[in-house]
């Protein structure tokens, strides 16, 4: 299968690793990875921020470089969501009304994409240390990616899997959130790092870097041993 | 008398983009109906034990299964449990038929207990100061609810609303036959027998499930901050 | 008291109540003890998923024929022998109550809790006429007694408080033994005793209404306390005042709305006591109102129903959005500034009270969704959040200029690969001498505020397109 991946501003820039692992999983599960270089933000600050016709023109941006993939993938819950978001965005644009749904209805997190879609449930990897795990708000609940990181998480080798209390609670990242109400967000993210504490386990592991980097920036703030780490990165680990 | 509607309405209406007609009943064309399908499957003994099931479930709620020629005794026996020394109730020609008038007009004042019957002819100030000073009230309820443990009661002219509100414990004696699955079936039929039949409901229907309660410290449901204390539900299987 | 608590900025209310560790601790506590409670009551519903929807299309379907079940609802008051008021305004519907009570010339009224009087500032309005206004709710009781302090939560108005703080301010005012016992049910059992008589004296009776029922010209008032049912038993006359939009066809939806409700407020399949009052009480009836007003409320609801946000008024007002908030669970209730708090409040009090005191509440949240996910009638709170600030931004101009500017960068940079792929480079090398052990903990610029709380990771300096180039020129797979 031949799939386009979908970036995000954050993997491409700053979580490269990210981006690497997730092009290495899914070669080694058989897929061709093709790089659209045209690709920019998804729009979601700006969109979030209530400048909707702003976010429009990196959205149409999107839109047509990725109008003509077979599959588009990416490793952020939460990017995807904005993908899924484009119909509605676009509704009375006759110009990419259309265009927009058939992105949003090739466009996979990378977790439901393998076990969705490439119907796998053991990617092979092995991981030997003790780990737990946040779900995002966006992934869960808006994109409705529930189980699928489970499943994968649930096969690899080696892996300790420890429950996070409160899982459910936001980290307080929320793109602009995090600054715009960084009182609250640092409550937040407090109480996330607190409960993955609890847990004594080594890695928090998530699949959005915009939360993994909210909880991981805080940890490392706060001298805390524990690490985040994206969900692909373990999943590309082989023994 | 009403005041003010044409106006308020009007402004109502043009918030809907639309005249005011209040000739053009709305159709009601729902695409769910979940409440119909909620325990009405099960048979009159499986609605009694869901019913004593649910109440087991509430703070203080007793439930009792008697035959008709048993309530003068089980109705004894949950008075003196709940303390005896005063009782208000009812006058309704229900509790004649089952034979409890034994007890009221007899038996309880030979044995030192007050009693006072709902009484029309005295004034409400005096009803409601001997109902307060009792310390348990009986009623006799409409229907029973299995999934909630509630027993339906109506507001009458020898049924006083005060006597299920003020007294520490209240009792309340219901035919088996009148057991519903939930509150649905019950609604159904008051629309019925009242709405579409063209009659007022009584001035006061009460859905009770087990005594009063607060969850307003700490969230923590705790019994008896206004009314009832304790509640004893005695069922008559009259079929 | 109006929806307003005080004028100061929002950052200033949350910095305070960020402070306050008893409120703190309470309020988490109180999540945590609802959320096991709310996701088994509708877990055991089965199908919670059908019942959202059903829920949503009963109120969407009163929304469209508002009109109507308001005409049927006054018609068959009136049948039933009660009053209606219909008001445009808190002033109308003051005026109208006040009037009602000075020809009973009555002074001891008794409420139960109304977040819609609360709206109104009823009871300042009582009081001027020489009222005492006692209210019974448990939680609104407890605010009352500790000099008027302001609810927090739109059902469970104490909740910011423990029960230590509960068991002072009962010491206080109530003379409760100091060495008592500060167990939520000793504590509510003191009160019984105390308000009974005040039952007993009571003259006028204040309810709000959860649904009036427009078939049978009903109201419907759900409690766990059955305050609600003495409140309208003792006292002679009866006054309810609801919010316009807080109407069903029949007791049918009635029932489905009420289950929602209470599974989805407090977790229980009903609440103690659902009480449905039609009328006054019929003339041979010994208790209940000898008269009964109903008072039907506008205040600005009917320019909310033109607009965008229609759907906030599908609210049954549960706080099941409340109570599963991220952001009210550090903040609090008080730090809103409104009666309406949580999510609810933050879409619902800039449409009732303009964006001039309010415009911060539509970011109070993370967008996180969890509201929308546990609303049982299915309001996209998050949604209607973004759809806030939109406004602000789009429609108003009342966002910061700088921000302004910003967003325009990025429309400009992020639309275009090349400024993109450029922009994305420096970002990358602008903050290389920033960063020690590849974080940066001192950012400049717009990292400032994020660095303020947290190191910002930066793991591999290669950009993943440059990464790709060169796996492609090698002739990688």
């Amino acid at each position: 299968m031949k799939v386009s991946l979908f970036a995000t501003c954050l993997v491409d820039t700053f979580q490269t690793n990210v981006g690497k692992a997730t092009v290495e999983l899914l070669e080694r599960l058989g897929c061709e990875i093709e790089f659209p270089r045209s690709q920019v933000c998804c729009g979601q600050p700006a969109y979030n921020s209530g400048y909707v016709e702003k976010a429009k023109e990196p959205m149409r941006k999107m839109i047509d470089t990725f109008l003509d993939a077979e599959v588009i993938v990416t490793p952020s819950g939460s990017c995807a969501t904005m993908f899924k978001e484009y119909p509605h965005v676009f509704k009375d644009d006759p110009a990419y009304a259309e265009k927009a749904q058939i992105v949003a209805d090739k466009t996979y997190e990378l977790t439901d994409f393998i076990v969705n879609v490439l119907k796998v449930e053991d990617v092979g990897a092995t991981f030997n240390h003790k780990i737990t795990y946040h779900p995002s708000c966006h992934m869960t609940r808006l994109l409705g990616v529930k189980d699928a990181p489970f499943t994968l998480l649930n096969n690899v080798k080696g892996l300790e899997f420890i429950p996070l209390p409160y899982s459910y609670n936001c980290c307080g990242f929320g793109g602009t959130f995090s600054v715009k109400m960084g009182n609250i967000s640092e409550q937040m993210v407090d109480e996330k790092v607190d409960s993955a504490i609890e847990t004594e386990a080594e890695y928090l592991v998530g699949a959005d870097g915009g939360c993994l980097m909210n909880i991981g920036g805080r940890m490392h703030r706060r001298g805390e041993k524990i690490k985040t780490i994206h969900i692909a990165e373990i999943l590309n680990q082989q023994a | 008398m009403i005041q003010n509607r044409e106006k308020f309405l009007e402004k109502i209406a043009t918030s809907l983009n639309r005249p005011f007609s209040p000739t053009q009943k709305p159709v009601r064309n729902w695409q769910h109906k979940p409440e119909e399908k909620k325990l009405s499957h099960l048979s009159i003994d499986e609605l009694m034990s869901a019913f004593v099931e649910q109440c087991g479930r509430l703070n203080n709620t007793n439930v009792v299964e008697v035959s008709s020629g048993d309530v003068k005794k089980a109705v004894d026996e949950a008075v003196k449990q709940h303390g005896g020394e005063s009782v208000a109730l009812w006058n309704d020609e229900r509790f004649r038929a089952l034979g409890l008038d034994e007890l009221y007009e007899n038996e309880w004042a030979d044995e030192g207990l007050r009693v006072h019957v709902w009484d029309s002819n005295l004034s409400r100030t005096e009803n409601f100061e001997r109902t307060n000073d009792s310390n348990i009230g009986i009623v006799f309820a409409e229907y029973a609810l299995a999934e909630s443990g509630t027993v339906v009661l109506y507001s009458a002219e020898g049924q006083g609303k005060a006597v299920g509100l003020l007294p520490n414990a209240f009792i309340a004696i219901v035919k088996k036959s009148t057991l519903r699955p939930r509150i649905t079936q019950a609604v159904k039929e008051m629309e019925r027998e009242f709405v579409e039949a063209g009659k007022t409901l009584p001035a006061a229907v009460d859905f009770v499930s087990g005594p009063s309660n607060s969850a307003d410290i700490e969230m923590d449901l705790v019994v008896g901050v206004h009314g009832p204390i304790y509640a004893t539900y005695i069922v008559v299987s009259d079929q | 008291m109006a929806i307003k608590y005080n004028d100061n900025a929002f950052k200033d209310n949350v910095n305070t109540n960020l402070e306050r560790d008893f409120m703190r601790g309470a309020v988490t506590s109180a999540q945590n003890r609802l959320h096991g409670g709310r996701l088994k009551a509708v877990d055991e519903l089965g199908d919670w998923e059908e019942w959202r929807k059903h829920g949503e299309e009963i109120r969407q379907h009163v929304l469209d024929n508002l009109d109507y079940y308001l005409y049927e609802l006054s018609e068959n008051v009136e049948k039933a022998g009660g009053h209606v008021f219909f008001a445009q305004t808190p002033e109308e519907a003051n005026a109208y109550i006040q009037s009602v009570v000075q020809k009973q010339q009555a002074t001891r009224v008794l409420k139960s809790k109304s977040m819609v009087t609360e709206e109104i500032s009823l009871n300042e309005a009582l009081e001027e006429i020489g009222c005492t206004v006692l209210e019974t709710d448990l939680g609104e009781y407890i605010l009352q007694l500790d000099d008027h302090d302001k609810p927090s939560h739109i059902v469970a108005p104490s909740v910011h408080k423990n029960r230590f703080q509960i068991k002072e301010v009962f010491v206080k005012k109530l003379g409760y033994p100091e060495d008592g016992s500060a167990d939520a049910k000793d504590l509510a059992r003191f009160v019984r005793t105390i308000l009974r008589d005040d039952y007993m004296q009571a003259e006028v009776g204040i309810t709000g209404c959860n649904f009036a029922i427009a078939d049978s010209g009903s109201i419907s008032l759900v409690t766990n306390e059955g305050n609600a049912g003495l409140v309208t038993t003792i006292p002679k006359t009866q006054i309810a005042v609801m919010g316009m939009e807080r109407i069903v066809p029949s007791l049918e939806e009635m029932e489905v709305l009420v289950n929602m409700l209470t599974r989805s407020a407090v977790g229980q399949k009903l609440t103690s006591y659902v009480n449905v009052i039609t009328g006054p009480k019929r003339a041979e009836d010994v208790d209940g109102p000898e008269e009964f007003h109903l008072v039907i409320l506008d205040n600005g609801r009917s320019d909310i129903l033109a607009g965008e946000f229609k759907s906030v008024l599908q609210c049954i007002r549960c706080a099941a959005c409340v109570n599963v908030c991220p952001v009210y669970r550090h903040i609090g209730g008080h730090s809103y500034n409104s009666i309406y708090s949580g999510p609810i409040g933050a879409v619902l009090t800039p449409l009732l009270a303009g964006y001039d005191d309010f415009k911060e509440l539509p970011y109070a949240s993370s967008l996180c969704g969890a509201c929308t996910d546990a609303c049982p009638v299915k309001i996209p709170l998050h949604e209607l959040l973004l759809k806030h600030r939109q406004v602000i931004v789009e429609k108003e101009g009342r966002a910061p200029v700088s921000e302004g500017l910003m967003m325009k960068g990025f429309s400009v940079g992020a639309s275009n690969s090349t400024l993109f792929n450029v922009g994305t480079k420096i970002a990358a090398a602008v903050m290389k001498p920033l960063s020690k052990d590849q974080m940066i903990s001192k950012g400049v610029g717009p990292l400032k505020d994020w660095t303020d709380i947290r190191d910002f990771p930066i793991v591999e300096r290669e950009k993943l397109r440059d990464w790709f180039d060169k796996r492609e020129k090698k002739g990688g797979k």
